[in-house]
């Protein structure tokens, strides 16, 4: 359901309105109702809704009338009208006329239901929202997924999350690669008012400069060579929920400057329109560079950077909580047993010792796939030292963060010991070292053969 | 995730009204759930006459927004009502209902006529769910899309004993926040 589609109700009877709002509020749409076709008319110059229900019977202008100055002003809006026993002849009549379906009242609670989702696939659809819907259902699936937080750093991101997640400040998450600022992007989104509405992301590194404009706000038809149909940006998909700027240290000077204006008058035009489209969202932006820096060098705007850090969250590499480690590691640990159905019962101290031992440059993604790898190779129950041998591919600890020289030394060390089967003499010619050298280190740092 | 402990109060925060006579068990029942799932202080009040005044006599049914409309006009008591009646229920748009709340309302209705199942123990967990449900619309939680939530929308017995008897973390959560505006009102 998203609850960026708006409905208006219109019925002379009060308490057909008030039961037909009830509903849909529930349901997490934005709901108006209407107690006659004048009033509706009215209504919609000021705001125009998605979805009108209307009931045949109203004294005055009747819900026929009303079908055809509906679409005569929004020819793409989608009525239902609504009939007692006995008018379903006129239904017909305003299925041919346009309207897209009719309920007869009182109706199942089942028949409101599956009517709802119909209007929204269809129009989701014709809206060439394919891509949003999927992502809403993807969103269904991943948000739930838990978040670990064992460290005192991000007990303390969490804390924040639950706090700044019921007001509607933009927040921006500041962190290196990989250490999970989409998914504290969505835990906000879940947690707060527009938890019901959609999430938005738009990774704004991965496109060029024009095609992440024409994604950001829409273009109306013509707007460029290739504008064949006019298209709703993201902006306006945002509407009632979140907008997720990921990478926004990516985006030029020039479109901070309308990013600002639309954030600042909750309403823009699509490229090549002149009809200011309003918006309501809450924005969330991610970066792993220094924006502070970038104001310096005058590739990011100050004001902008005022308007989208209201609440910061800084989310620290994993080399730097390391107590997370383990957690995470058995976090997905039994994500990938589910998904691959086999028995897997956890890891061997050894395999701990690694993981903790390593500095994790792609942060808790390379720990996922590191674990993914591990569980798709492992032939018994435990995760071993041997699942884990490629964690020491050459070039993967170019970050040492906060690791002595000592600890490195040791991982490496122990890393190559068991890629080798604990053959000495392997073992040190591929650390470059002679074998009493090597000898000597095992003994010094109490290595043992498992 | 990290949560305040609610802060404690024995003060009922809802009342279970009963519309006639309502099956012990099934009372007794909802109001475990209600405190315990939910962590609401519950009352049950003395029985009140069947709502005679919101019977709609060609559907042989009760019209659910009637009663609400009386439970809320019930000044004494605890902040929240909740109202529990054996008879059928219906709304203007809808040929029956299981339950009805006001979102974020005072007072919500829920009926036990469709919710017998051969299985007495079925029958009960559907009481209660619907019940819990509905008390989640009372504290202003919407629909959700869990489908393991019992905040998720059920039209059907079907899907409904297909839930158990949990909210999702991110209705739960809610739940609490709800509840602690509640009560720091409420004291
Ligand atoms: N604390 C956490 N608990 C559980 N999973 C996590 C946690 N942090 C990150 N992840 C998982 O790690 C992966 C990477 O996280 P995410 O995509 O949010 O990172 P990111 O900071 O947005 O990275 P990038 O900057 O590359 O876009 C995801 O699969 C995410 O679910
Ligand atoms: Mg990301
Ligand atoms: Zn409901
Ligand atoms: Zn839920």
């Amino acid at each position: 359901m998203s609850s960026a589609m708006q409905i208006m109700v219109v019925d002379d009877e009060e308490n057909i309105c008030e039961a037909l709002a009830a509903w849909f509020q529930k349901d997490g749409y934005w709901v108006e109702t209407a107690g006659s076709g004048p009033e509706a008319l009215e209504r919609m110059q000021q705001k125009p809704c998605d979805v009108y229900l209307v009931d045949i019977k109203m004294p005055g202008m009747d819900g026929l009338e009303l079908l055809a100055r509906l679409k005569e002003k929004q020819p793409d809006v989608d009525v239902i009208m609504i009939t007692a026993h006995g008018s379903i002849q006129t239904a017909v009549e305003a299925m041919k006329r346009g309207a897209c379906d009719y309920l007869c009242k009182p109706f199942d609670p089942d028949q409101l239901s599956l009517l709802m989702e119909r209007v929204i696939a269809s129009k989701a659809l014709r809206d060439e929202n394919i891509a949003l819907r999927e992502q809403l259902a993807e969103q269904r699936e991943t948000i739930f997924e838990g978040f670990v937080a064992q460290s005192e750093t991000m007990q303390k991101v969490f804390s924040i999350i639950e706090d700044v997640a019921p007001s509607s400040a933009p927040v921006l998450i500041t962190g290196e690669t990989g250490v999970g600022k989409e998914l504290i992007a969505h835990t906000i989104h879940t947690h707060s008012e527009q938890s019901y509405g959609p999430f938005v992301a738009i990774n704004c590194g991965a496109l060029s400069e024009t095609l992440l404009e024409s994604e950001i706000f829409g273009h109306e038809r013509g707007a460029f060579t290739g504008a064949a149909k006019a298209r709703r940006g993201r902006l306006e998909m945002a509407n009632n929920g979140t907008l997720f700027l990921d990478e926004v240290g990516e985006i030029s000077t020039k479109m901070q400057v309308s990013l600002l204006r639309a954030l600042e008058e909750k309403k823009f035009e699509r490229l090549g329109g002149s009809r200011a489209i309003e918006t309501n969202f809450r924005l969330i932006s991610a970066t792993h560079q220094d924006l502070p820096q970038l104001i310096k060098e005058n590739q990011f705007r100050e004001d902008f950077f005022y308007r989208i850090n209201v609440i910061t969250v800084p989310v620290a590499p994993l080399r730097e909580r390391l107590e997370d480690v383990p957690a995470l590691a058995d976090h997905f640990l039994e994500r990938y047993v589910q998904e691959t159905g086999k028995r897997m019962e956890g890891f061997t101290q050894r395999a701990l010792g690694m993981l903790m031992s390593y500095s994790w440059p792609g942060n808790v993604r390379e720990l996922r796939n590191v674990i993914e790898r591990a569980v798709v190779i492992a032939r018994g129950r435990m995760i071993g030292a041997k699942e884990l041998t490629f964690l020491n591919t050459p070039g993967a600890e170019c970050q040492l963060g906060t690791l002595t020289l000592k600890e490195v030394e040791i991982s490496h060390v122990r890393a190559a010991l068991e890629a080798c089967n604990w053959n000495i003499s392997r073992a040190a010619k591929q650390l470059g070292i002679d074998r009493s050298t090597l000898n000597r280190k095992i003994k010094r740092y109490h290595m043992t053969r498992p | 995730m990290h949560t305040n402990q609610s802060k404690q109060t024995d003060k009922a925060l809802l009342d279970l009204i009963l519309l006639g006579h309502v099956n012990e068990t099934a009372v007794s029942i909802v109001a475990a759930n209600l405190q315990a799932i939910m962590g609401l202080n519950t009352d049950i009040r003395p029985v009140l006459d069947k709502p005679d005044y919101a019977y709609v006599p060609g559907r042989n049914q009760f019209d659910a927004a009637k009663i609400i409309k009386t439970l809320c006009s019930i000044t004494d008591g605890a902040p929240l009502k909740l109202g529990l009646i054996e008879s059928d229920l219906c709304s203007p748009i809808l040929t029956f209902v299981y339950g009805e709340s006001q979102l974020g309302g005072k007072a919500a209705l829920v009926s036990l006529h469709r919710l017998s199942a051969e299985d007495p123990a079925v029958t009960y967990q559907r009481i209660a769910k619907i019940s819990l449900h509905e008390v989640g619309h009372l504290l202003g939680i919407k629909h959700c899309w869990k489908t393991t939530c019992l905040m998720k929308h059920s039209s059907d017995l079907e899907p409904l004993d297909s839930l158990s008897l949990y909210f999702c973390s991110a209705c739960e959560y809610e739940i609490k926040r709800h509840l602690e505006t509640l009560i720091n009102r409420d004291i």
